[in-house]
């Protein structure tokens, strides 16, 4: 269709999306796709699947074996410690990557700049890569819960709260994107060890989100702390949902509804401040020339 | 045919020739050597002009450190087995040395452009692979000490060394297996192509279960029995233990002479592997002109 003058093409509507959000939902689409080529498409299957299983079952066998050493186990801690250890693998790759599929595209396939260029924004696309790359994630924690099973831990009776599953799931996934959009927002602004910053967060939040330990554990100031990551909500709301236990301790006193609200309430807040601080930093990158840049890390 | 050379220019420019190729076995010696200081340099100087290296050279093991720690008192376990838990995790940092900066090294150099000019200078890979190894190692024995240090004075743990000669001997024959191994892991990791980092990843978690790092090798029977005899940081860790914390040495699978034995056996075996490896890659890579150079 040729373009006259003060008759700008309209955005092709996408399902039932107009404008913008029909622009956005394409680029989230396409850079979804991407995401699959790159993150799952690496190798043939049988070599995906084996290490999407290989490194989970070997953290979870890593921390039993340790759990193991104060003696023989019940299946209620086998069940605490395969719930938390599952749950992370996804907070891990949704922390992680935003941060390293724009490092990727500046670094490795030095394609930023042409996707800048485009008429998308970046926050589709990098929501997009962080989501493929946490739903890889999620085969791999339902491995480690059904090797859960094979151990004999205690699942819910009848099966997993639906309900609270279907509250709980989609909350806790974008509380962690949102903040996994922040971290992008910022390394990309960063000369060296961009990439080791996301897994500097990820390593710190696993130690604190009560994964694999109560939370009574930790010294007493870094408790608070803990207590009030939504990460540390969404992994004790998914126990409850699949478990139909709560967690020792001052989390396992909080109501269901208050935990679903302080998870809901969370999740609102980082939403409202993650897409602005993303732009914030991506706009400064532009600004000093920190797309176009190669820093050989 | 005007730049021709004949008669007695042409003796004179042959011989020039061979001399300057057919070097004394001193002289190739020497020239390894360098090589192999020049390799080490950037690994020990160059690391510690760049501090955030080394933050977080000390963040990730520090923080691993700690979820161990924090699990085992979660039970109530044995200090003993915090202070092992320290010991395994400063050993570790050796270990996370040998699979990114030894066997993911020349993958990524080959992405940044750099394996090519190793290839056209007059250097053996073998040389270069040796002093990556070398200045790694040298490179990583403050990380390790940090990492002690800082487990120390977190959590209280306490150590009776009756024997320092003896863990200096156990921790230097496991780190040179480690290193060994490194060797292998780097013509690997280039021939294994984009699936290198993946690989890497394999290496970590896997290897510190199979490899007894923080529960003892025993616990893992038959498959601990095999990995003592194929993966250094299994003996390693379990040597470690027995002569730095004594409460734990009925954990021990095998008498830490035995153990230190394997690792020399490791040291040696993994050189040979590593050596026949690297001449493998260099002649495919020259032959073929893809392993060696970017891909784009």
């Amino acid at each position: 269709m040729p373009i006259s003058a003060g008759s700008a093409p309209g955005v092709r509507p996408f399902g039932p999306l107009r404008g913008a959000a029909a622009d956005a939902a394409r680029s989230l689409v396409a850079s979804a796709r991407l995401a699959w080529a790159i993150e799952g498409n690496w190798a043939e299957p049988i070599y995906l699947a084996a290490f999407l299983i290989i490194r989970p079952l070997a953290f979870l066998g890593l921390f039993l074996a340790v759990l193991n050493i104060g003696g023989t186990l019940n299946v209620a801690t086998i069940g605490f410690v395969v719930i938390g250890q599952a749950v992370f693998q996804i907070v891990s790759a949704a922390l992680e990557g935003p941060t390293h599929a724009l490092l990727d595209d500046r670094e490795r396939y030095r394609t930023i700049r042409y996707i800048f260029a485009t008429p998308s924004s970046l926050l589709p696309v990098s929501i997009g890569r962080s989501l493929v790359k946490a739903s890889i994630a999620g085969f791999s924690a339902l491995i480690v819960i059904g090797a859960g099973v094979l151990l004999g831990v205690p699942m819910r009776a009848g099966g997993p709260d639906i309900l609270l599953l279907v509250a709980v799931l989609p909350l806790g996934l974008l509380s962690v994107v949102g903040i996994g959009i922040v971290l992008g927002g910022i390394c990309v602004q960063l000369r060296n060890d961009a990439w080791a910053y996301p897994q500097a967060v990820s390593s710190t939040v696993f130690l604190l989100c009560g994964a694999i330990f109560p939370l009574e554990v930790l010294p007493g100031p870094v408790q608070n702390i803990a207590a009030a990551l939504p990460i540390t909500w969404w992994i004790e709301g998914l126990r409850r949902a699949l478990l139909s236990t709560t967690s020792p301790g001052m989390l396992g006193t909080m109501p269901t509804n208050e935990l679903l609200l302080a998870l809901a309430v969370g999740t609102a807040v980082i939403w409202l401040i993650a897409p602005r601080l993303f732009v914030m930093g991506i706009d400064r990158a532009r600004e000093k020339g920190y797309l176009d840049r190669n820093t050989a890390s | 045919m005007g730049n021709s050379v004949v008669g007695a220019e042409a003796t004179a420019l042959i011989s020039r020739i061979h001399d300057e190729t057919t070097w004394s076995l001193g002289r190739r010696i020497r020239h390894a050597f360098v090589s192999v200081v020049a390799r080490a340099y950037p690994r020990v100087i160059g690391a510690a002009r760049e501090p955030s290296w080394l933050f977080f050279d000390l963040v990730f093991p520090i923080l691993g450190m700690c979820s161990i720690v924090f699990l085992l008192r979660s039970r109530g376990v044995d200090e003993a087995w915090i202070a092992s838990t320290i010991l395994a995790t400063a050993l570790l940092s050796f270990w996370i040395s040998v699979v990114w900066m030894m066997g993911a090294q020349f993958h990524w150099e080959r992405d940044s452009g750099n394996l090519l000019l190793y290839i056209t200078a007059p250097v053996g890979l073998g040389a270069i692979a040796l002093g990556m190894a070398i200045g790694g190692a040298l490179g990583v024995v403050i990380r390790a000490v940090i990492i002690t240090v800082a487990g120390v004075l977190l959590f209280g743990a306490k150590y009776q060394v009756a024997d320092p000669f003896l863990l200096a001997l156990v921790m230097l024959a496991g780190v040179a297996a480690m290193y060994s191994l490194g060797v292998c892991l780097s013509s690997i990791f280039l021939i294994s192509g984009r699936e290198a980092d993946h690989l890497g990843s394999l290496l970590n978690e896997p290897m510190h279960l199979l490899g007894g790092v923080y529960a003892p090798v025993r616990s893992m029977g038959t498959v601990g029995v095999v990995a003592l005899g194929i993966l250094p940081l299994a003996p390693a860790i379990d040597a470690l233990r027995q002569v730095a914390v004594p409460q734990l040495a009925a954990t021990g699978i095998l008498p830490v002479g035995v153990e230190l034995l394997i690792l020399l056996a490791m040291t040696a075996v993994f050189g040979v592997i590593g050596r026949a490896l690297l001449a493998h890659i260099e002649r495919v890579g020259r032959a073929g002109g893809k392993l060696l150079a970017r891909a784009d």
